[in-house]
């Protein structure tokens, strides 16, 4: 079973297409990462499964039930934007608001559990108006994840975090999706950060998917190279490019793909008289794929 | 992994949208603000113009003399009997009574509804709510308990202000049955306006000024009817009509609002 399967769907506004014939399958229990230049279609399509936004045609499936489906509806959890909170009101008076409207039997219980998961046990009686970037993406999430949530649907909840909020909102959707099986769709710009929590990836481009891959795949597809600095760098770069079959000479480095034998490297420079100032191995990570994907594809 | 989805009865996603809406209403300080008001305005219109009574002010420019005409009676502020109403009448008497309130409602469900689509709390209510219908009963259900109160607080303040100013609370051929027949109708004719401006609401979702605006506009062209309908010797007939009529435009116009609300974006 898929968490959410969207096939062939379309939404313009005003003629432009900002979501075109966008086919996407989330497997239950993922962390997929949506991924997408600014005005790719990304929060559009997040809107669209949420019923925010109506499609001109296509299907959205959510736990192989329409995602009109009163009883699948109530377990989906989102944060789009903002939090949707009343800023005069506490964070313990919104988010009893929300159980209420989910029709939660055990509502202080229920609003206990999801402000330990957010950490925020502390904060409940601040005003709304009063918290942090940080506790209201938070709050946000806690909303999100009242009522037993299935699925979680978060539009760049780690934007505008410090390094320690970016951390802890790791811990939590780790957390989420391990003790509770949620599954959550994220969208981000910071790539580095998502590349660490994210089992599978889409990547979009105006309005269409253009790649959907589990981080296994990425891990198989990304190069690795080795980075090295010497003290005569033009002779060496001539050198290691009659060595091997892919260097070169970037940011200040010569890059070697495919090769990750930093000692063997050493000491075919070493004895080459080429001393060593500097190496190290590396890996094209998400945000590397990423760039080249997009530059292909304009290409 | 098996997952497992309960049904979510109509019942059950009514009640506790209702619940939401009543603890939305009753925890903000506007509905206290808005009964506030047409608590104390009958008040002051009863006692400043029974203070003004009689008085005559003479036009400079023309010589004319104007005689400025007060209450006579407290139940004036609520209307008057059917053999005396004139709907194209703009004295004093005849423009701030009850009827006012019925532009009143046209702020209290504009800001309302606008408020939550205007903080973005539409959007955690529609998530998790696949079906519209729940947010139209519920919302027209509040908004009509709250205008309710508000005509409430007109009649208490039209009362105390009768009492103050010392004005007769005599009922004359309407009798007290007429009365509370009077304040039944007009509550049924709340429902109709409270289904009207709803839909100018679902129509204007976060923009709180083109809701008043389209509300106000179809007000006034049901205000002129409303003192002939819910006359103060009202008896059942216009009750029930009143209400029947309410129920329609609710039914109606929700249907309307709904459809508005499916077809079309929410954020």
């Amino acid at each position: 079973m898929n968490a959410i399967e969207i096939r062939g769907l379309s939404k313009s506004f005003r003629g432009l297409y900002a979501v075109d014939n966008l086919n996407m399958t989330v497997p239950v229990g993922a962390i997929y990462g949506f991924i997408g230049e600014n005005g790719s279609g990304k929060s559009t399509t997040e809107k669209l499964i949420c019923g925010h936004l109506v499609p001109d045609k296509g299907s959205i499936k959510l736990f192989d039930r329409p995602y009109t489906d009163a009883g699948v509806r109530v377990r989906v959890g989102a944060l789009i934007e903002n939090t949707g909170c009343f800023p005069n009101s506490s964070v313990w008076d919104n988010l009893m608001m929300q159980a209420i409207n989910l029709g939660l039997s055990d509502r202080a219980g229920e609003i206990d559990r999801v402000l330990n998961i957010v950490r925020m046990e502390d904060s409940a009686r601040i005003k709304f108006k009063s918290c942090s970037l940080g506790m209201k993406q938070r709050i946000g999430i806690a909303m999100a994840l009242l009522g037993d949530s299935a699925l979680l649907i978060l539009d760049e909840p780690i934007n505008g975090l410090d390094a320690e909020g970016m951390k802890m909102m790791r811990e939590i959707l780790v957390d989420i999706t391990q003790q509770y099986g949620c599954t959550v769709l994220i969208s981000s710009h910071i790539l580095g950060e998502l590349e660490k929590i994210a089992t599978h990836y889409g990547i979009i481009r105006q309005g269409k998917m253009i790649q959907e891959l589990s981080a296994k795949d990425l891990e198989g597809r990304a190069k690795v190279f080795t980075s090295v600095k010497t003290q005569h760098m033009q002779g060496a770069f001539g050198f290691l490019r009659q060595k091997f079959s892919d260097v070169r000479a970037e940011d200040g480095y010569i890059r070697i793909y495919d090769v990750d034998d930093t000692e063997g490297i050493v000491g075919l420079l070493m004895q080459n008289g080429f001393p060593v100032r500097e190496i190290k191995k590396n890996k094209i990570g998400l945000e590397e794929y990423y760039i080249e994907l997009m530059s292909k594809k304009e290409a | 992994m098996e997952m497992r989805f309960e049904k979510s009865s109509f019942g059950k996603r009514l009640s506790s949208m209702l619940k939401v809406d009543f603890c939305r209403m009753f925890t903000t300080r506007f509905l206290y603000i808005m009964v506030g008001i047409c608590l104390v305005m009958p008040i002051l219109i009863l006692v400043m113009t029974t203070m003004m009574d009689g008085s005559v002010t003479v036009d400079p420019q023309t010589g004319v003399e104007t005689v400025m005409e007060g209450f006579d009676n407290t139940w004036q502020a609520i209307g008057t009997v059917s053999s005396e109403t004139n709907p194209m009448a703009m004295g004093l008497t005849t423009m701030c009574n009850i009827n006012m309130l019925y532009f009143f409602i046209a702020v209290l469900v504009g800001v309302f509804v606008a408020d939550d689509f205007r903080s973005g709390y539409a959007k955690n209510i529609f998530t998790v709510r696949a079906k519209k219908t729940d947010y139209v009963i519920s919302k027209t259900v509040t908004c009509f308990v709250g205008c309710a109160l508000m005509f409430l607080g007109f009649f208490v303040g039209t009362v105390l202000g009768g009492a103050i100013a010392g004005l007769p609370f005599d009922t004359g051929s309407a009798g007290i049955a007429g009365v509370v027949m009077c304040m039944l109708s007009k509550l049924g004719m709340v429902a109709v306006f409270v289904g009207m401006d709803f839909a100018a609401s679902a129509a204007a979702k976060g923009r709180t000024w083109m809701s008043i605006v389209i509300s106000m506009v179809a007000a006034m062209l049901l205000y002129m009817m409303v003192p002939m309908i819910t006359p103060l010797d009202s008896g059942i007939v216009n009750v029930i009509g009143c209400f029947v009529a309410g129920g329609i435009v609710c039914v109606g116009l929700g249907a309307v609002s709904n459809a508005i609300l499916k077809k079309t974006s929410l954020v």
